[in-house]
């Protein structure tokens, strides 16, 4: 007995193990898009997004305030606080931090070590203590622009929201929203509807042609939709619809069609005959059978692919730009990110990244709500 | 007017619609038409359920051919004519695709594709499905490998820079790399090796879409089969390997079929990563190089996608045509 | 280039989202200033459009469109009619499923006049009045040679002037930060010879002259197209130059095969470029510039079209700390003279009516062009407009190098066809990068040529 326990717990470990690896795998990128959302565009190009929480160290450089300049011999001294510098102050908001190094030149800025004195020749010296003061030495007066120094110091990390401001509050956002549900939403429960009713009729009605109509709907599952969106647009306009709601529901539930049809006709087929049997003996007509016992029983598959459906309705981008006028009025969210905001803002990829979430964040709630339905799953198979 | 009330109403025109189509035409049929009941009852019954099959599937249909049909054999046409599309060039194109390195480039890469990419997903999903139904925590773990098919395209393809970057200070592959004393390297232009770095993208974001949908069917096979299965002393992996995997077979067809769908028409994640370079085309994007600006040639590749596909269409068509008998 | 970016200064950019918030606002008032406002008066005076409405779409998004529109309300404001402004990044394919589904709008703003040429052969552009076909030629600097670059021929077959150049970008520079020129004790180059000298300079100084990036999606190479034609610039004469564009000259001529190896020698060079020549052909365009400003530098100079400081870090100030030099020509070539490499985007009519064209002259009055320089970094080869009104010294000095140019080219890859231009150049330009050869490059880029003919 000990044995089979031990066997069992070490199965249960190694589950454990497996889907953990696997979890932390497919989150990296995904924590990765998350934290590059809460970071302006330079920091996103100056450290990785799994530094974003510590500390790092970055050079900073300033100029010598030649308003405190005094004379002192031949010398002219410069002296003050680096943090107090007008190109400095700004990265150390929550006041000075401990300077580790400081140098005169771009290209080697860390020359020297905080708290020693630089002799740079001719008597230009250079000191910059830990805490920012410093003093800089020149055999010249420096006139109105004073010389430059470069110091090394750890910047505490930095997070902000303004990259979520900037998409949310980004003009006829809202409207935009708005559009997208008015897209998805339908677009999401005509195909379905159109789906049941067909696939219930190939997989449990008898009439002639059925297996060519099967074989059609398979084959066309692989079109793509490339092919499809000028001819469409074309006829759109020829028949009055143009671009519109209207045009971008049929355009969707047309596309989505046969891979539903396909998905919903292979669940159905796996239902219990006998209860449809019984119920046509019971003299109920097909809609009455499909409607009453049939749709129930498939809800599982129907909120599967409802949940799906509605991802790629949400998430498209191609079908919304040809079947949707450009206006302000009709922009969904896709087309408003793509084409308005990272348009004139670039590589911004903190931009894109809150955009991203800002995206995501109603597929995941639908995913989740509908969840509890993918479980039922359970429930309607074991009548099997 | 409101949009918010505006949305509203355009969304209940728009489902009420539908839905009203087919209440209403299946009471015309039943009420009015062959009412199931008087003196020629039965006739009636039997010439209604003549009729029902079509007045389900006509919508579907309808959509099919004009949305579909009627662009497939459109451009099957247009792929015989020349790239202005004002002469006749029969099969033209194609033999000029099939001469095209770079066609032949995009054509074995997506054979490639359309291999791995079902099959590396489908695995995974069942795993994780597997996996996960007994873990206390197999719901959030399940989200979580959900979550990136929520992500669009453009998104998925965004964070994946930064695990490629060549930059160790951004990519965290060339981080790991940096730590452990390597020089940094551009996994996008390794040869041949960059086409699965780019798959990588699309398994991520489709193991959810697998999982979800085989869970369902895993959840779906009776308790008392597998109970016996324990009685016998059949270990946790024989059950998987040889009650729990078969029982599921057809929903893994057809998991791997939808993928293997999907694969030959993603052109973003190529499109947004390489652009094609460093010969990781294929053909979904190489097509799109041509759209509107060669169309017979578009055309063509278009047709030739739908050619590699058959023998996935073959097979699906003879296990319909089977569960029929 | 694919697109005309033009930046924004940072100043404009508050000016422009302190204005979008009252909508139709001038947001210079009229009268005040050194516009030519008598200009606007006059078209005012012999203009009125009240009620009608104009539909213009362009590549141009966000910020920048809202310069657009800040324009457009000075048309409103004279004429009574309302223009509605509506940019998509992916311009170039909307335009073209527009004209093949119906639903063009009235003024249509090419990033590139390669698109034009194609839709204008399919009769889906309007050809300008016989009144402004000599329009650019008298009122531009280098008049002819614009008015040339919106000539195609129509769907009749004769050619025609197909709109008016309106915004434009000056290729031939490249960027460096004046300090560290300063404290590393660098010259500017004032020849192709004194800047590879200076590349080399930088090495031995234990540094990496340039920052080279050709990612950008889709349209990743692109960047190489502009440092090849800059190179034929300085190394054929313009006559091979307008050839090779028209393919008259091959595309593997020694000719241009020796352009490319000009650009190899700053690409390919060992030690020239950061990350080497795998991590140029990889690195986004707007990423790439950002090595100048870390500390040491990553890189010294970069080469790019003007509107590159939009993608600068953050605070960066162009002009004081960022500058640009004239990308120099060859000591050897002197014949060649100083030529400059340029972009810019064509305004076509897209639908025949009075508005429209009256629209078009008002893109044509200086007033217009002065609207648009006073928002920022917007570059006009129009005479009579005033340069005062530019906001800052760099772009006045890109101005000038523009109104002096010995000669202007236009961006060769946009006046390509589309196969070759914006695909067959710009993914051969990252395979030389990334190793092949020159010759198979520029051979297999012919092949590809010959197909479309």
């Amino acid at each position: 007995m000990d044995n089979i326990v031990g066997k069992k717990t070490g199965l249960a470990v190694a589950a454990n193990l497996t889907v953990a690896i696997l979890v932390v795998l497919w989150l990296i990128p995904t924590i990765g898009l998350l934290v590059s959302s809460f970071r302006d565009r330079d920091a996103i190009s100056a450290t990785g997004w799994w530094r974003a929480p510590f500390s790092t160290e970055q050079t900073f450089r300033g100029r010598g305030d030649t308003e405190t300049v005094t004379q002192d011999g031949a010398l002219f001294i410069l002296t003050g606080n680096v943090f107090d510098d007008p190109e400095v102050a700004p990265s150390f908001p929550d006041g000075p931090a401990t300077i580790s190094a400081f140098g005169t030149r771009g290209n080697n800025p860390g020359e020297y070590t905080a708290g020693t004195t630089a002799d740079l020749g001719d008597g230009e010296a250079l000191l910059i203590n830990a805490d920012g003061t410093y003093r800089y030495a020149l055999p010249e007066d420096p006139g109105s622009r004073g010389p430059r120094y470069y110091i090394q110091a750890k910047t505490p990390p930095k997070f902000t929201l303004s990259n979520y401001e900037t998409v949310i509050t980004a003009g006829g956002m809202g409207q935009a929203f708005i559009n997208t549900l008015t897209v998805t939403i339908p677009a999401t429960i005509i195909p379905i509807l159109m789906a049941a009713f067909a696939a219930y009729a190939l997989a449990w009605m008898d009439f002639a042609g059925r297996s060519w109509i099967i074989a059609a709907i398979i084959g066309l599952l692989v079109v793509p939709l490339q092919l499809a969106l000028v001819p469409m647009l074309q006829l759109h306009n020829q028949v009055g619809i143009g671009q519109s709601f209207l045009g971008i529901w049929l355009a969707h539930s047309a596309f989505g069609q046969p891979l539903a049809v396909y998905l919903l006709r292979n669940y159905m087929i796996g239902l219990p005959r006998d209860i449809i049997e019984s119920a046509r003996v019971d003299g109920g007509t097909d809609f009455q059978i499909f409607m009453k016992i049939v749709l129930p029983l498939s809800f599982p598959a129907l909120a599967a692919f409802a949940i799906f459906q509605f991802l790629w309705t949400w998430n498209d981008l191609l079908v919304a730009k040809v079947f949707l006028p450009s206006g302000e009025a009709t922009k969904v969210m896709t087309v408003k990110i793509a084409d308005d905001l990272l348009g004139s803002r670039g590589g911004d990829w903190g931009i894109l990244a809150s955009a991203a979430f800002v995206s995501i964040a109603v597929p995941l709630l639908v995913f989740f709500s509908l969840q509890r339905y993918l479980v039922r799953g359970l429930l309607a198979g074991s009548v099997k | 007017m409101n949009p918010v009330f505006q949305g509203l109403l355009t969304i209940l025109i728009g489902v009420g619609g539908i839905f009203a189509y087919f209440v209403l035409s299946n009471m015309l049929l039943d009420k009015v038409l062959f009412p199931a009941k008087g003196p020629n009852a039965s006739r009636n019954i039997n010439r209604a359920n003549l009729i029902r099959p079509w007045l389900f599937l006509a919508p579907t249909i309808i959509a099919l051919s004009l949305y579909l049909v009627y662009p497939v054999i459109g451009s099957f046409i247009r792929s015989l004519y020349n790239r202005s599309g004002d002469q006749f060039i029969g099969f033209g194109n194609y033999s000029s695709l099939i001469a095209s390195p770079d066609f032949r480039t995009a054509f074995m890469n997506n054979v490639l594709w359309a291999l791995f990419v079902p099959a590396v997903s489908t695995f995974l999903g069942l795993v994780i499905a597997q996996l996960t139904d007994k873990l206390s925590w197999g719901n959030i773990a399940k989200s979580i490998i959900f979550m990136p098919m929520a992500i669009s395209f453009v998104g998925a393809s965004l964070i994946w820079k930064f695990v490629y970057a060549i930059d160790p200070n951004l990519g965290i592959i060339n981080a790991i790399r940096a730590s452990m004393g390597l020089n940094p390297l551009d996994v996008l232009q390794l040869a041949f090796w960059n086409n699965f770095f780019l798959m990588a993208i699309l398994i991520w974001v489709q193991t959810g879409f697998a999982m979800v949908i085989l869970s369902a069917a895993l959840r779906g096979i009776p308790e008392e089969t597998i109970e016996a299965a324990v009685i016998d002393g059949a270990n946790p992996f024989q059950i998987f390997m040889k009650i729990q995997v078969p029982q599921v077979t057809g929903t893994i067809v057809v998991v791997w079929t939808t993928t293997t769908i999907l694969v030959l028409k993603v052109f973003d994640i190529v499109y947004a990563m390489t652009g094609g370079n460093f010969n990781t085309q294929i053909l979904p994007s190489y097509m799109m190089q041509f759209m509107f600006r060669d169309d017979g040639r578009a055309t063509a590749v278009a047709i030739v996608i739908m050619l590699i596909v058959t023998p996935v269409m073959i097979q699906n068509i003879i296990q319909a045509r089977k569960e029929m008998r | 280039m694919i697109r005309t970016l033009s930046g924004v200064s940072v100043v404009a950019l508050l000016a422009v989202s302190a204005s979008s918030a009252s909508a139709q606002d001038l947001m210079f008032p009229k009268g005040e200033g050194d516009f030519s406002w008598a200009a606007l008066e006059s078209f005012a005076a012999s203009h009125d459009y009240t009620g009608e409405k104009l539909m213009v779409t362009g590549a141009t998004t966000g910020d920048d469109a809202e310069r657009y529109r800040t324009l457009y309300a000075y048309f409103t404001d004279a004429t009574g009619a309302e223009v509605e402004y509506s940019g998509s990044e992916s311009f170039e394919q909307d335009i073209v499923i527009a004209s093949q589904a119906g639903g063009l709008p009235d003024v249509a703003l090419f990033p590139q006049p390669g698109l034009a040429k194609d839709l204008a052969s399919k009769g889906a552009l309007v050809a300008v009045d016989d009144a402004m076909t000599d329009f650019m030629t008298t009122n531009y600097a280098a008049g002819d040679s614009w008015k040339q670059l919106a000539t195609f021929p129509g769907s009749d077959g004769a050619d025609h002037v197909f709109g008016l150049f309106f915004g434009t970008d000056v290729k031939s520079l490249v960027w460096y930060v004046p300090e560290q020129f300063e404290e590393a004790g660098y010259e500017i180059p004032e020849t192709q010879e004194d800047l590879f000298a200076l590349s080399e300079q930088i090495v031995a100084d234990g540094g990496t002259p340039w920052c080279i990036g050709l990612g950008s999606g889709a349209a990743t190479g692109w960047p190489a197209t502009d440092w090849v034609e800059d190179m034929m610039l300085r190394t054929a004469s313009l006559e091979d130059y307008d050839r090779w564009v028209s393919n008259d000259l091959k595309f593997n001529d020694p000719i241009v095969v020796n352009a490319i190896e000009q650009y190899g020698k700053y690409a390919l060079t060992e030690g020239f470029v950061d990350g080497g020549p795998s991590a140029a052909a990889s690195t986004d365009f707007r990423d790439s510039p950002d090595g100048m400003f870390d500390f040491p530098p990553k890189c010294y100079m970069h080469k790019q079209a003007s509107f590159i400081p939009i993608f600068f870090p953050e605070g960066v100030e162009a002009g004081t700390d960022v500058e640009f030099f004239y990308f120099p020509p060859f000591a050897s070539e002197e014949s060649l003279g100083r030529p400059v490499l340029g972009s810019g985007g064509l305004a076509s009519v897209t639908n025949d009516r009075d508005v429209t064209k009256g629209f078009m002259e008002f893109l044509g009055s200086p007033i217009a062009h002065e609207i648009m320089m006073a928002q920022g970094q917007f570059l006009s080869p129009h005479k009579d407009a005033n340069l005062d009104i530019y906001t800052s010294d760099v772009q006045r000095a890109l101005g000038e190098i523009l109104t002096t140019a010995t000669s202007f080219r236009f961006d060769g890859s946009d006046l390509m066809p589309g196969e070759i231009g914006t695909n067959a150049f710009w993914t051969g330009m990252v395979d030389y990068t990334t190793g092949k050869p020159a010759q198979q490059v520029a051979d297999e880029v012919q092949t590809r040529w010959d197909a479309i003919q």
